[in-house]
């Protein structure tokens, strides 16, 4: 036995901390019950999507302005990687809160906070694990991409890649709430409750209070959905990305937080507090971040590639007064279709909701409606949504001519009649058959001895 | 010199201990868990914990390990004021009853601990032909007897580094034979120059393996010293707890 000493601060390697946690993972029931569930979840979603999108691609066969409207973001991707967001949302949290409530409930916490490991690697080590996890989940989702492939499908790599990257950073954000539950609760069947809460809550504010005006409106963007709804949209949007990255690195604190020992729980109340205090203001912060891009390939999200250029070229400040209550519909189409893609072309463009209050019962008022435009000391009014009427009518106030519509820019569109017979077998029988042979294989003794130890 | 001889030693007496544990208190609500507890552990002895159950015994240890805030107190660590982060560096404690990542296999818990803790091949080898676990390596943790969950606790411990050893009955679940079997091989750690407090109910047990002993009860201290002094304590009392057994000693000072 080594002779004993005071141990000098010393690099303690990080692999055997990283290895132990995603083994501790894999080790439980929790993530393949996951997957075998969301194999027939997700591959139903893809067949009822590629059902779909066949018809209407049939439909589309022999007319190129249908066929424009295929995209397979909208018409695949987006259902099917909805189940995977349903299953995620609903299941994933009993995978998180196992990379810690396991070894709070055993007593094996009080082992591991011993190892000379700061806390917070610890917790970083149970998140790289819980994003390991993550991937895993990710197999189903994926194999359907591959199987659209596979099939003929058209794959556009960025927009394909931006909604893995909105589902990835919803699901750590999912897997910081749930480690940060286990941190505050002593058992895993309370940390679930209480990540299931915020979860199932989040839908709740998305579905009852969204459309609503005033603070329930303010509320209801407070709902974790609304992380993916940019991304589903083809959207990349900086301020969308920071800010999650900054709750899911304010969630990992709060945990590292309420996990060091021989701390009294008034203490750990006031970090908590100083904590939640910096990591709201960081995400406020980051949210007025403007950037966003469009990263889908039929530009959905942008005006047609001549005005797009024109545009990017007025540099004086436009100012919209909006005479609209922000739950009117008519708001709603404004702002997807005009002021949402000018705020992402012009460098200064500010906008000014006149109406706050209900849109209902205003039919009195004759200005509620119009749209005021100021550029260069001319202003003028509308009370169109429709970029086609709006957009000249900006073009009369910077001075400018109508720019000339650019040829062979139109997006083609996708139309796919896939044969889906091999669909339904693999989601329902072999996918779910070899994802069973992983388990037992990861559940078999290895051969390992303790020769096969580091020797040093 | 014996440990006993060299406790009376006025140099060792002038020495700093190892660890020295002055006015603990803890409180859970208006219940008091420890109320001023002092006392001292000097280096390469084996120190017990000696009460009841319910004395306080193993919030002590939780407390001394830097898991649980204290409400008052100081712990010096060889005369020098010591935080519990810095404690974490010098002493481990090992909890009763734990089945560490149940999931997981013998020696894969072994790996993870000898590899964190730069521990070689044949220092691993030793340590589990030390406790006989080479049955149950490739077993999964939770499906070990109560016994060899003990055994591989007892590894994870001479796995680590720390000069000072906490331990929180360390013989329950072991037979006659392979309490003394372990009792050996804590004698045989604490030759080795490692300090070991052990926390027992089995007053014993804690007879046969420790050179002075801490008597708990209720959360404070009845009496510390080796058996001799802890007798002479006593002879005020009785003479007739002169050759007295431990079990007689603590009756009568608790």
């Amino acid at each position: 036995m080594r002779s004993p000493d005071v141990i000098a601060e010393r690099r303690t390697p990080l692999r055997p901390l990283l290895m132990k946690e995603l083994r501790g993972i894999l080790n439980g029931r929790a993530l393949w019950t996951m997957l075998l569930i969301m194999c027939p979840i997700v591959g139903f979603s893809f067949f009822q999507a590629l059902s779909l999108y066949g018809e209407a691609s049939a439909s589309a066969s022999d007319q190129a302005a249908l066929a424009s409207g295929l995209s397979p973001l909208d018409g695949i991707f987006v259902p099917t990687f909805g189940a995977f967001y349903v299953t995620v949302t609903l299941l994933f949290p009993f995978v998180a809160i196992r990379a810690l409530g396991r070894e709070k409930e055993t007593g094996t916490l009080r082992l591991l906070v011993q190892l000379p490991y700061r806390t917070r690697t610890l917790i970083i080590a149970k998140a790289a694990a819980v994003a390991g996890a993550w991937l895993i989940a990710l197999i189903p989702a994926v194999s359907a991409l591959l199987l659209w492939r596979m099939l003929g499908g058209h794959l556009h790599a960025l927009e394909t890649l931006n909604l893995l990257l909105g589902h990835l950073l919803y699901g750590l954000l999912i897997g910081a709430v749930a480690l940060f539950a286990a941190a505050i609760t002593e058992s895993a069947a309370t940390a679930a409750i209480v990540t299931l809460a915020v979860t199932i809550g989040s839908w709740i504010l998305d579905f009852a209070l969204a459309g609503q005006p005033g603070l329930a409106e303010w509320v209801s963007r407070l709902s974790l959905t609304q992380t993916l709804r940019p991304f589903e949209q083809g959207q990349f949007s900086l301020g969308l990305v920071l800010g999650t990255l900054a709750a899911i690195v304010g969630l990992a604190e709060l945990a590292t937080l309420w996990l060091h020992s021989g701390v009294v729980v008034r203490a750990k109340l006031v970090r908590s507090l100083a904590c939640a205090a910096i990591t709201g203001a960081l995400v406020l912060l980051v949210a007025q971040l403007r950037t966003s891009i469009d990263v889908t390939e039929d530009r959905r999200n942008s005006f047609p590639a001549a005005d797009q250029r024109a545009l990017a070229a007025l540099r004086e400040p436009l100012v919209i007064t909006v005479h609209l209550a922000p739950e009117d519909p008519r708001y709603v189409d404004l702002r997807r279709n005009v002021l949402s893609k000018l705020e992402r072309v012009l460098p200064d463009v500010t906008i000014r909701l006149v109406a706050s209050q209900s849109f209902i019962g205003r039919s009195g008022d004759d200005s509620y409606g119009e749209v005021e435009y100021a550029y260069a000391g001319r202003t003028d009014k509308s009370r169109s949504t429709s970029h086609r009427e709006i957009l000249p009518l900006l073009y009369g106030l910077a001075q400018m001519p109508l720019p000339t519509p650019i040829a062979g820019e139109d997006y083609p569109g996708y139309p796919l009649v896939a044969n889906a017979a091999l669909v339904l077998p693999w989601f329902f029988g072999a996918l779910p058959l070899l994802i069973a042979l992983a388990w037992w294989l990861s559940r078999r003794a290895p051969g390992i001895s303790v020769a096969n130890l580091p020797r040093r | 010199m014996t440990l006993a001889a060299a406790m009376a030693d006025p140099f060792v007496e002038r020495a700093p201990p190892l660890l020295r544990v002055a006015g603990l208190a803890k409180r859970y609500g208006e219940q008091h868990a420890l109320a001023g507890i002092s006392f001292d552990v000097h280096a390469g002895e084996v120190l017990g914990l000696i009460g009841p159950n319910g004395a306080g015994k193993t919030t002590l240890l939780e407390a001394l390990a830097g898991l649980i805030p204290v409400d008052a107190g100081e712990l010096m660590w060889r005369g020098a004021p010591s935080t519990s982060a810095e404690r974490r560096d010098v002493l481990f404690y090992l909890p009763d009853g734990l089945r560490p990542w149940d999931d997981e296999l013998v020696l894969r818990v072994l790996a993870f601990f000898a590899t964190v803790h730069g521990r070689t091949q044949h220092e691993v080898a030793e340590t589990i032909d030390s406790v006989g676990l080479a049955p149950v390596l490739r077993k999964r943790v939770h499906t070990l007897s109560k016994g060899f969950a003990r055994r591989l606790m007892l590894a994870l411990a001479l796995l680590t580094p720390q000069p000072l050893l906490l331990m929180d009955e360390p013989f329950d679940g072991f037979d006659l034979r392979q309490t003394r079997d372990v009792m050996a091989l804590i004698r045989r750690v604490a030759a080795s120059g490692r300090t070991l407090v052990l926390a027992i109910h089995q007053l014993g047990d804690a007879e046969r393996v420790c050179d002075r002993f801490v008597l708990l009860a209720d959360g404070a201290v009845r009496g510390t010293g080796t058996l001799d002094q802890l007798r002479a304590q006593t002879k005020l009392q009785s003479a007739s707890l002169e050759s007295a057994s431990l079990e007689d000693v603590f009756l009568a000072l608790t």
